[in-house]
C-alpha cells in the first residue's frame, strides 16, 4: 500500500518534470532556436492553425451559444422573482466572458485538438517515426511540438472571443424571445456591465489554457509507450489530465483575478 | 570549387575545379544560370579537376541539361574521373549525359 | 593488405534492460565503405546493436566511436552533427504519414540544406528513380504498398548522400524480385559510392548476396566474425544451424524442455 503510494507519487513527480523540461525545450525553440537558424517551418503552424482554429469554430459556436441560451434561461427564472430580468443581460455577459467562455472552449478544444495531438504523436512514437526524425537530426520537439503549441496558443484566445459572442447572443435570443426585452436595452445592459478586466482575464486565462492543452497533448504523445493500446491510453491521458488541469489553472487564475490585491 | 570558362569559337568550354557538393553547388548553379543568360547554345564541361560530386551537384547539372533542352542548346561532359563516372553510373545518368574522354574529342562534330 | 580505415568502432559495449544484459561485452570494427552484415535470430541483440550504433540508445558499459569520435555520452548537437553522415532504413520505413513521397524523401535535404527548391525536386526524382518509384511523388505512404514504402524509406536515408546507412531488414516483407533490386543497390552503393552499410537481416539469401563480412549475434554476444566464405565453410555448430535454418541445434528454441512436473503445476 505505501509502497504503491510511493511509486505513483513518484510517476507524477516524473510527469511533472517531463512537462516542465518539454515546456522549457519547446521555449527554447520559439525564442533561441530561430538565432540559431532552426525555425519551425510556417507552413506546419500555419497548417495547425487551420486544424485548431477553423476547424474547432463550428463547436465551439454549437457549445456556447446554448449554454448562452441555458444560461439566460435559468437565471432569469431567478431574477423574475425580483422583478429584474433586464440583469439577465448582465449576468450572460459577464459569467460568460470571466469562466464559461474561456473554460468551455479550452474543453472542448481538450477534447478535440489535446486528444488528436496526443493520438497523432503517440501513433508516430509508436511506428518508429520520432526515431526517424530523430536519426534525421530533425528535433521532434521543434519539427511536431512547437508548431501545435504555438497554433493554439494563437488560436484558443480567438476561440474564446468566439466563444464569448456566441454565447451572448444565445442570451440575447432567451432576452428578446422568451423574455420580451428590446434587443437595444438587452445590448445596452451587457456594454453597461461588461467591464474591461472581465474580458481581459478571461483571455489571459485562454492563454494558460492553450499552453496546458498543447503541453499535455504533446508530452503524452511523445511519450506513448505500447502499440496501438498505449495510444488509445496516452489520448484518454490526455484529455483527462488537461480537463483536471484546466479546471485547476482557473480556480488558481480566478482567485488571482478577483480575490487577491491586484 | 572554381569554375573557369573558355570560349572556342560559338562554343563555350567550362572547366570546374574541386569538390561538387551541398556548399559549392549553389556556387555552379550560379555561373550555369550565367550561360542561360548569355543564351549560350553550346556548352562543354570538363571535370578532369572534380574529385567528387553529390547528388546536389548532378542535380545542378540536370536542371542545366533541361534548360539546354528548352533552348535547343547541346550539353556534352568530358574527363569524367573515374570516381564521379561512378556516380553518374549509379545513378544512370551516363545514359542521359554525352560524356566524352577529352576534351579534343568532345569538340569534334560539336 | 592496405590498411582500412575504421568507420564505426564499438568498444566493449554492453546494455542491461531491466537487469538482463540484451548485450554482452562486444567489440567490433567496421570499416569505411564495406557492406558488413548482423545477422541472428529474434532476440539476439542485433537490433539494439544497430539502435547503440545510431545513438538513439546509449551503452551501459563500453563506448560506440564513429570516424573517431566517441557519441557515448555527447550532447544532442554533436550528436546531430555525427549523425547528419548517417542514413537508416527503418524495418517498417517510418515515413511521416502526414507527408507525400516527395516531402518524406526531400525533408532531411529541406531541414538540413539552403538548396534551392528546383534542386531538390529534382534530388527527390533522382533518389525515387533509384529505387524504381518515379511517378509517386504525391502519393501518401498510405496510398502504397509496404514493399513501396521501403523504397521509399531508401530514398530518403539516401538524400542527402551519407557515408554510413544503417538497414533494419531492408528486405522482409519484400517480394523475392524487389528484394533483390534492393540487395543491389546496396552492393553498388557501397562499392560505387564507397558507403558504409551496416545490415541487420536474418535472410540469408540477401546477406549470401551483399555482404561483405558478417557477424553473427548470439544471446548478445558475437558467435563469428568473418567473410561470406569464412561463414559458409565455419564447423561453428550456431552459424550452422542458423543458415540451414535447423530447428535443433545449440540455438535453443524451446528455452528448456517443460516436464510433465511444470504442467502439473499449471
Amino acid at each position: 500500500m505505501v509502497s504503491s503510494l510511493g511509486s505513483s507519487i513518484i510517476a507524477i513527480y516524473r510527469s511533472v518534470v517531463g512537462v516542465l523540461t518539454l515546456f522549457v525545450n519547446i521555449l527554447y525553440w520559439i525564442f533561441i532556436g530561430p538565432f540559431k537558424g532552426k525555425v519551425a517551418s510556417r507552413q506546419s503552424i500555419f497548417y495547425q492553425c487551420i486544424f485548431v482554429g477553423l476547424r474547432s469554430a463550428l463547436i465551439v459556436f454549437f457549445v456556447t451559444i446554448f449554454t448562452g441560451i441555458v444560461l439566460a434561461m435559468q437565471s432569469a427564472y431567478q431574477l423574475e422573482r425580483m422583478g429584474a430580468t433586464l440583469y439577465v443581460a448582465a449576468l450572460v455577459a459577464v459569467s460568460l466572458c470571466r469562466e464559461l467562455g474561456p473554460v468551455l472552449t479550452a474543453l472542448v478544444i481538450a477534447g478535440r485538438v489535446g486528444s488528436a495531438i496526443a493520438a497523432e504523436l503517440g501513433t508516430m512514437k509508436v511506428s518508429e517515426q520520432i526515431e526517424a526524425l530523430q536519426l534525421m537530426a530533425i528535433n521532434p520537439v521543434r519539427f511536431l511540438a512547437v508548431p501545435r503549441f504555438l497554433a493554439l496558443f494563437f488560436m484558443q484566445p480567438c476561440l474564446t472571443v468566439l466563444g464569448n459572442i456566441s454565447g451572448m447572443i444565445g442570451g440575447l435570443l432567451v432576452g428578446t424571445g422568451s423574455l420580451k426585452i428590446n434587443s437595444d436595452l438587452y445590448i445596452q445592459t451587457t456594454f453597461n456591465y461588461l467591464e474591461l478586466k472581465d474580458i481581459y482575464t478571461g483571455l489571459i486565462k485562454s492563454f494558460v489554457f492553450a499552453m496546458v492543452i498543447a503541453l499535455i497533448g504533446c508530452y503524452e504523445g511523445l511519450n506513448t509507450k505500447g502499440g496501438a493500446e498505449g495510444v488509445g491510453k496516452a489520448t484518454t491521458r490526455s484529455v483527462v489530465i488537461s480537463f483536471i488541469l484546466i479546471i485547476l489553472a482557473d480556480c488558481v487564475l480566478t482567485s488571482i483575478f478577483y480575490f487577491s490585491e491586484m | 570549387m572554381k569554375v573557369s570558362n573558355l570560349k572556342k569559337s560559338d562554343c563555350t568550354i567550362c572547366s570546374i575545379e574541386g569538390e561538387i557538393n551541398l556548399n559549392t553547388s549553389p556556387d555552379l548553379r550560379k555561373a550555369f544560370e550565367e550561360f542561360s543568360r548569355q543564351n549560350i547554345k553550346k556548352i562543354i564541361i570538363d571535370f578532369e579537376q572534380v574529385p567528387y560530386i553529390d547528388s546536389s551537384g548532378l542535380a545542378t547539372l540536370i536542371e542545366l541539361f533541361q534548360r539546354m533542352k528548352k533552348i535547343d542548346g547541346k550539353l556534352r561532359i568530358c574527363s569524367v574521373p573515374e570516381k564521379v563516372k561512378n556516380v553518374f553510373e549509379v545513378t544512370k545518368l551516363h545514359k542521359l549525359f554525352e560524356i566524352y574522354d577529352d576534351q579534343e574529342s568532345a569538340l569534334e562534330g560539336f | 593488405m592496405e590498411e582500412k580505415e575504421v568507420i564505426i568502432s564499438l568498444r566493449n559495449v554492453s546494455k542491461y534492460f531491466q537487469g538482463k544484459k540484451i548485450i554482452d561485452n562486444i567489440s567490433l570494427d567496421i570499416y569505411r565503405s564495406e557492406t558488413f552484415v548482423i545477422m541472428g535470430c529474434s532476440g539476439s541483440g542485433k537490433s539494439t546493436l544497430l539502435r547503440l550504433m545510431t545513438g538513439v540508445i546509449e551503452p551501459d558499459e563500453g563506448s560506440v566511436i564513429i570516424k573517431g569520435k566517441n557519441i557515448t555520452g555527447i550532447s544532442v548537437e554533436e550528436l546531430d552533427d555525427v549523425r547528419r553522415s548517417f542514413g537508416m532504413l527503418f524495418q517498417y520505413s517510418a515515413l511521416l504519414d502526414s507527408l507525400t513521397v516527395e516531402e518524406n524523401v526531400s525533408l532531411p535535404l529541406r531541414e538540413h540544406t539552403k538548396l534551392a527548391e528546383d534542386i531538390i525536386r529534382i534530388i527527390v526524382k533522382m533518389k525515387l528513380s533509384l529505387v524504381g518509384l518515379r511517378g509517386y511523388e504525391s502519393y501518401y505512404p498510405s496510398q502504397i504498398s509496404g514493399g513501396m514504402r521501403k523504397r521509399v524509406g531508401l530514398a530518403r536515408a539516401i538524400a542527402l548522400d551519407p557515408a554510413i546507412v544503417f538497414y533494419d531488414e531492408p528486405t522482409s516483407g519484400l517480394d523475392p524480385v524487389v528484394g533483390g533490386v534492393i540487395d543491389k543497390l546496396i552492393k553498388d552503393l557501397s562499392s560505387k559510392l564507397l558507403i558504409t552499410s551496416v545490415v541487420v537481416t536474418h535472410d540469408m539469401q540477401s546477406v549470401f548476396n551483399i555482404a561483405d563480412r558478417v557477424a553473427m549475434v548470439h544471446k548478445g554476444q558475437v558467435v563469428i566474425v568473418g567473410d561470406v566464405a569464412t561463414i559458409k565453410n565455419t564447423k561453428n555448430p550456431y552459424v550452422q544451424q542458423f543458415i540451414n535454418g535447423k530447428p535443433h541445434g545449440p540455438i535453443d528454441f524451446f528455452k528448456e524442455d517443460i516436464g510433465i512436473k511444470e504442467f502439473l503445476e499449471l
